[in-house]
């Protein structure tokens, strides 16, 4: 089955009309584009659950133009901008669960031996290191998405989550589209928060002295985020006139009323107007979260509620497989959708796609047998330059899908020469 | 070390693994009958955990049989309420008998236990009542009792002296042999007895432990005998694991990193203390040796259990200690509770779906030891996307935290603040006190918010210091510095400053604490034990102690009484501390043990996301409006008011394995019980989801009561179109028994997702599983999770009873419960869990402590929860008995900090 790609129109829609032209028009010259300088490159992360179907998401040929398999379709019409990468792999430890693993330690830089407490291989995630390097410039160090559409609780965190400060430390995603809005663009009730700041800073100091090492650190996180939101709010004032140009109206559907495409979608707008406006330069978006065995509606996909996680272990029913594929374009769309629109924002002399590495990937290759070895890497844009596109690069088996994030980091201006069971920098052009 | 300890380690052991055939070894060495013989025996004299009830009576733990409720009422018994004669009968009540001179009062009661006792016997005089001889069990023990009074009166304890009992059944007569002068006769002929309570006090010494059994283990018994030790040397299990482990864990490829051939003394196994528990662990789950390799022969199977048990043991000696506690904070139920108390809310700030149950009056009330026969409630929708109303203007809730895996939210190192969480709590505060309903919601300090009248700027800001002071150290449960008080005056003068109202400059100062660390964070530093060898641990300061208890019980902050007993200390006495505990017990925020403790525990949550087939299953839905609604709205309610009525009544926690009664609406009972339920009407309107009056109802079959067989719980484990055995056994084994099954493999089969599909075949759902348990490995762990899965069969994937598949096929329900006790159906799955009340006491308590606690359990809680099971066998499982002991729990008591690889 195909689908329509989504439209500017789904744009306007989800975010409010008044919002798309008079941003693109207004940021056109608000002086932080890229009429005086470079633009800047940014980092976006799109996240699918429970991998792929490995028989129709791997193309046979490699290199240039290389065929389109069926579940990459959908991508033909920006496959002048994207770049797919095969044969990387993260060495799975044993001990947690196959799923909660496969998110959490998605963008982790831990090698397999760095244990967190928890028994992952985690500690600070690659967009989070990104972040750290970025964030001088921006508002907003970075921003977390998630269109996780289930309201129990069925899942922890760790299956709910790829960003992370720390091992312990998550950066946890914000689900309601009105809330990123406020966030982003809410700088009025910002600013009330700037004298509480300095007192509570001050009773975390006084609680500080009295704690044990293990609980300082736990409060660090606190003290850690005191400083990150003071910060946020300096920066975000002083660019209040030209947020206030935007006149931008937060979205009014709630999410619980949205569609699986129009949530993605939403959210998707969301990320991209704050790295249109440099409010941050690294985003994630987790399309949904891992396993969760819950019934997920897949309007216009699906008839009745799917099990997204359970129909991964039933594949080897034809019918599932075929359902299970259909799937997995659906989720290729809306990251095409997102791609259609990044390359329709005029930026410099290019659009924002050419100053972006905005990846697609899972932390599982195959749900049927919960295996880590030859992941799915779609990295769509420029990168300012560096990334070639129209390729498919086959790498040696048992390269470590490291080898790439270290090659990101490096290109989002990190310096580094190891991140955790690294071999090489693998190249992106 | 302690022989007994010693004892009790191994069920604790087994209960971290699934337990194997090591257990029952130990069981059949426990008893010179055969396993089925003295299985038989056992459910011969069954506890009847019915009959505990301790909000009423109190004392049960302490040897007090209440006439009103553990003596048996034969003949003319029966129970009088007595608080209108006056609050000293014990329980408010006693047991009231008349008769005829020459007739008997007879009566029953069970002792655990044979030996010598004291026994007690506190009676009631009054103007009507007669003379009676007392005998026990054949034997004389008074012969001539005047309970003669002029007025209705507590008799003086009679005092029977030491008698010699049994285990099992007593029999206790009282004989009317005649009346005092003074008496009149009741009704014209006869006259009456009151029996308050019976006393036993135990006189004999705590029995040796290497004693053998003196009669056939029961449940209370069992944890305190055992096998005695064997010399647990390396040398006697060199050649064995020279013979079935080296081969494959030695050497550079050793299957699962697991190597052995360094280790050649006990000392290296001590050293590599996970690795010997991981060991033990796999033999006694029977995983290794795996199946292509020689077995094990019994003997040198328990030769390695107990010398890894050792092992283990001495390592518990020599640590000594208690796991590490990370600093946590408050998750957002805690929060609404907190903010609700330390202002004195008329309500929550926030509605939260959380809090399941939606009361039409308030009916939890514990202090009266009494739950409602009716309860009228209502839920929050279930599968609808709601959007749910403010309770004050512009408030809305942080994100919700996520259970842990196999556990609850508040583990401190799940729980972290994030800028963006940051934010949402610094909006939090400020929308809470500036909605505009804040002013009468608030019926806290009166004075708090406002200024006082025609005083100066200074008298003014004295008094506002005054209150912020008072104020902070509740918000902060600990005793606030001077520096910090001015930091918050200084705060509030600036506001004022800035031109803000005296209101408003408190207002903002208050949603400023509320962001406060020290608010939002439960931490703790403990103090130096002078005595205590244990360096690490350090027992909680009382104020701590106030704070871990209130987060526990109540889910909130201390209150005034519990605050003023961690200012003077007493809070410190395990007496006054076990005091507050009854009291914070009796109080309405006792509640938040069901909402949150419970419907965590239960894992309700899922309920909401079950979607059983729309045509398959169209009684399960509803149009009302234009939307359709799910009955899981009103199913999820029955196992929390279940909880509720065992909390309130203080009774035993087996009721959750099996009760002869449960809450249901009208609505629910015929979703049980009727062919169609809902009087076959159709999908408009089919039923009501507003609010529901739950009735306590008698159960008269036994495959109905308890938890696991309520609709909600199978419902949820279920699938769309059929039931789905191995998800809910793996509900029994982490909820019930707390051995969640290990990570599933990587090799999952592929099971249709329609049992039509599989009956088509002419397979029923479980061959079609078993046909699929090929691999050996997948088998090991399958063998025990499904046969509790399946032993739920009979109810399909919405809770209703079926006799037979929908094709005709049978339903094979049997199974076997740890290698060890086998059972036909759902009702033997729970006479098994009857007979073994310790399995599910201890996961219960094990669930609870870790909840307590706000952190996974380790190898060093083994020894502690040992010791709170025995107490909570003792009191067959009595609910306040479970909370108390973990209270009074080392691990509940001290602190350690977080310490890099300190722990296995």
């Amino acid at each position: 089955m195909t689908r329509k790609p989504l439209s500017r129109r789904t744009f306007l829609r989800g975010c409010g009309a008044t919002l798309a032209l008079p941003l693109l028009d207004i940021m056109q010259k608000s002086g932080r584009g890229a009429e005086q300088a470079a633009a800047p490159v940014r980092a976006a992360f799109f996240y699918i659950p429970n991998g792929v179907v490995q028989s129709a998401w791997n193309p046979t040929e490699t290199g240039v133009g290389f065929k389109l398999s069926p579940t990459l379709e959908p991508l033909a019409p920006v496959r002048e901008k994207i770049a797919l990468f095969s044969n990387l792999d993260r060495v799975k430890v044993a001990g947690t669960d196959g799923h909660a693993q496969a998110s959490t330690c998605w963008l982790s830089s831990a090698a397999p031996d760095e244990l967190s407490p928890a028994g992952y291989p985690l500690k600070k995630t690659i967009d989070q290191i990104i972040a750290s390097e970025t964030g001088r410039h921006t508002p907003f160090r970075s921003l977390e998405l998630s269109c996780n559409p289930y309201e129990d609780n069925k899942e922890s965190v760790y299956f709910d989550n790829i960003s992370w400060y720390g091992h312990g430390h998550v950066a946890r995603s914000l689900r309601d589209p009105q809330a990123v809005f406020n966030r982003l663009f809410g700088i009025q009730e910002q600013k009330v928060f700037g004298s509480v700041l300095d007192l509570v800073l001050e009773d975390a100091k006084s609680l500080n002295r009295k704690l044990g090492r293990g609980d300082r650190e736990k409060l660090g996180e606190y003290i850690e985020s005191v400083r990150t939101v003071e910060q946020q709010i300096e920066r975000v004032t002083s660019r209040q006139a030209e947020i206030d140009r935007l006149k931008l109206a937060p979205p009014t559907k709630p999410w619980q009323a949205m569609a699986r495409d129009e949530f993605i979608q939403v959210m998707g707008d969301l990320m991209i107007i704050a790295l249109r406006t440099d409010m941050t330069r690294v985003a994630t978006l987790m399309t949904a979260p891992e396993r969760w065995s819950s019934p997920l509606t897949v309007h216009g996909l699906f008839d009745k509620p799917i099990g997204h996680h359970s129909m991964t272990h039933r594949q080897g029913d034809d019918n599932v497989r075929e359902e299970l594929e259909r799937l997995d374009r659906f989720h290729v769309e809306q990251f095409t959708a997102l791609v259609q629109k990044m390359e329709a924002i005029p930026e410099g002399e290019g659009t924002l796609l050419d100053n972006m590495l905005f990846t697609l990937g899972s932390g599982l290759s195959s749900g049927a047998l919960h295996i880590y070895t030859n992941l799915p890497n779609v990295i769509a844009g420029k990168g300012g330059g560096q990334l070639a596109t129209n390729r498919h690069l086959k790498s040696p088996e048992g390269t470590p899908v490291a080898n790439l994030w270290l090659a990101l980091v490096r290109a989002m201006g990190v310096e580094a020469s190891r991140l955790g069971d690294s071999t090489a920098v693998l190249p992106l052009a | 070390m302690n022989q007994q300890r010693r004892h009790l380690l191994l069920p604790v052991l087994l209960s971290y693994a699934l337990i194997g055939a090591s257990r029952l070894d130990v069981c059949r060495s426990l008893s010179s009958d055969s396993g089925t013989k003295a299985a038989e025996q056992q459910s011969a004299v069954r506890f009847d955990f019915h009959t505990v009830r301790g909000r009423e009576s109190k004392v049960t733990a302490t040897g007090i049989f209440e006439g009103e409720q553990h003596l048996t009422l034969e003949g003319s018994s029966r129970v009088q309420g007595m608080s209108h004669y006056g609050k000293q009968w014990s329980g408010n009540a006693h047991l009231l008998w008349d008769g005829v001179v020459g007739d008997s009062l007879e009566t029953t009661f069970r002792v655990a236990r044979g030996g010598r006792y004291r026994l007690l016997l506190q009676l009631t005089k009054a103007p009507d009542y007669g003379r009676f001889s007392v005998t026990l069990s054949g034997a004389s023990l008074h012969s001539d009792v005047d309970l003669y009074a002029p007025r209705v009166e507590l008799a003086k304890r009679l005092d029977l002296g030491e008698v010699m009992l049994k285990t099992g059944e007593q029999k206790l007569v009282c004989k009317l042999i005649g009346a005092n002068d003074r008496a009149r006769k009741f009704r014209g002929r006869g006259y009456l007895l009151g029996l308050d309570y019976l006393k036993l006090e135990r006189l004999d010494p705590e029995p040796a432990a290497k004693a053998a059994p003196e009669s056939k283990p029961t449940a209370a018994t069992e944890f305190e005998t055992g096998t005695s030790r064997i010399a647990a040397d390396f040398a006697t299990i060199q050649p064995l694991l020279k013979q079935h482990c080296l081969e494959c864990h030695s050497g550079d490829d050793a299957e699962g990193d697991v190597r052995f051939e360094s280790l050649t003394s006990r000392q290296g196994f001590l050293e590599q203390i996970d690795l010997s528990r991981r060991a033990l662990r796999a033999i006694t789950r029977g995983e290794m040796p795996p199946e292509d390799a020689t077995p094990l022969a019994p003997a040198d199977r328990r030769k390695l259990t107990t010398f890894f048990d050792s092992v283990i043991d001495e390592y518990l000696d020599s640590a000594g200690s208690v796991a590490p506690v990370v600093m946590r904070r408050m998750n957002r139920y805690e929060y609404s509770n907190a903010v609700r108390d330390l202002l004195q809310l008329k309500g929550d700030v926030f509605p939260l779906p959380e809090k399941a149950i939606r009361p039409a009056a308030d009916y939890f009330d514990p202090a009266s030891g009494h739950f409602p026969s009716t309860v009228v409630v209502g839920n929050r929708t279930l599968g609808k996307n709601q959007v749910e109303k403010h309770i004050l203007t512009g408030v809305s809730p942080f994100a919700i935290d996520l259970q842990s895996e196999h556990g609850f939210n508040n583990r401190g190192e799940e729980l972290s603040v994030s800028p963006i969480l940051l934010e949402s709590l610094l909006r939090l505060g400020q929308s809470i006190v500036h909605s505009p309903e804040f002013d009468d919601y608030c019926q806290a300090t009166p004075n708090l918010f406002s200024p006082s009248d025609g005083t100066s700027n200074d008298e003014q800001t004295k008094i506002a210091r005054q209150h912020l002071a008072a104020l902070l150290e509740r918000a902060f449960r600990s005793p606030v510095d001077g520096e910090t008080i001015d930091r918050y005056v200084r705060y509030l003068s600036s506001r004022l400053d800035a031109g803000l109202s005296f209101s408003d400059a408190m207002k903002t100062t208050v949603a400023a604490l509320l962001a406060s660390p020290r608010f939002l964070y439960i931490a703790e530093q403990g103090q130096e034990e002078e005595s205590d060898s244990d360096r690490e641990a350090k027992s909680l300061t009382a104020w701590e102690l106030a704070s871990r208890l209130s987060f526990f019980l109540w889910s909130s902050i201390p209150d005034a009484e519990l605050l003023d007993a961690a200012r003077s200390g007493e809070l410190l006495k395990p007496t006054v501390l076990e005091q507050q505990v009854r009291r914070m017990l009796e109080d309405r925020r006792s509640q938040a043990l069901a909402e949150n403790f419970a419907r965590q525990w239960l894992r309700l949550d899922q309920l909401i996301t079950a979607v059983p087939d729309f045509d398959r299953f169209p009684a399960y839905y509803s149009r009302i409006g234009c939307e359709q609604w799910k009955f899981g709205l009103q199913t999820m309610l029955e196992p929390i008011l279940l909880f509720e009525s065992v909390m309130v009544e203080d009774r035993s926690i087996m009721l959750l394995v099996d009760s002869n009664y449960s809450f249901r609406s009208d609505e629910l009972q015929s979703w049980y019980s009727a062919d169609s339920p809902f009087k076959g009407k159709d999908n408009r309107n089919r039923f009501n989801t507003f609010q529901q009056a739950f009735h306590r109802r008698h159960l008269k079959s036994r495959r109905e009561g308890g938890v696991i067989t309520t609709s909600a719980v199978l419902t949820m484990t279920s699938s769309p179109l059929r039931t789905s055995p191995i998800t809910r056994g793996a509900w029994v084994a982490g909820v019930i028994f707390n051995q969640p099954p290990p990570p599933p493999p990587d090799v999952v089969p592929e099971i249709e997702a329609d049992d039509k599909a599989i009956e088509e075949k002419g397979l029923t759902l479980r061959q079609r599983l078993e046909q699929h348990r090929v691999n050996q490995a997948c088998a090991s762990c399958h063998s025990k999770i499904d046969s509790l899965g399946f032993a739920l069969e009979n109810f399909d994937a919405v809770g209703r009873w079926r006799d037979a598949y929908r094709s005709g096929l049978p339903i094979d329900a049997s199974g076997t419960l740890f290698g060890e006790s086998q059972f036909d159906d759902v009702i033997g799955l729970k006479d098994a869990l009857l007979d073994h009340p310790e399995w599910f006491m201890r996961a219960f308590s094990e669930h609870l402590l870790a909840y307590a606690l706000g952190r996974e359990l380790t190898l060093t809680d083994r020894p502690h929860v040992d010791q709170i099971l025995n107490r909570v066998v003792a009191d067959h499982g009595q609910f306040s008995t479970v909370v108390t002991q973990i209270v009074l729990s080392k691990p509940f008591r001290h602190k350690v900090d977080r310490i890099e690889d300190s722990q296995p």
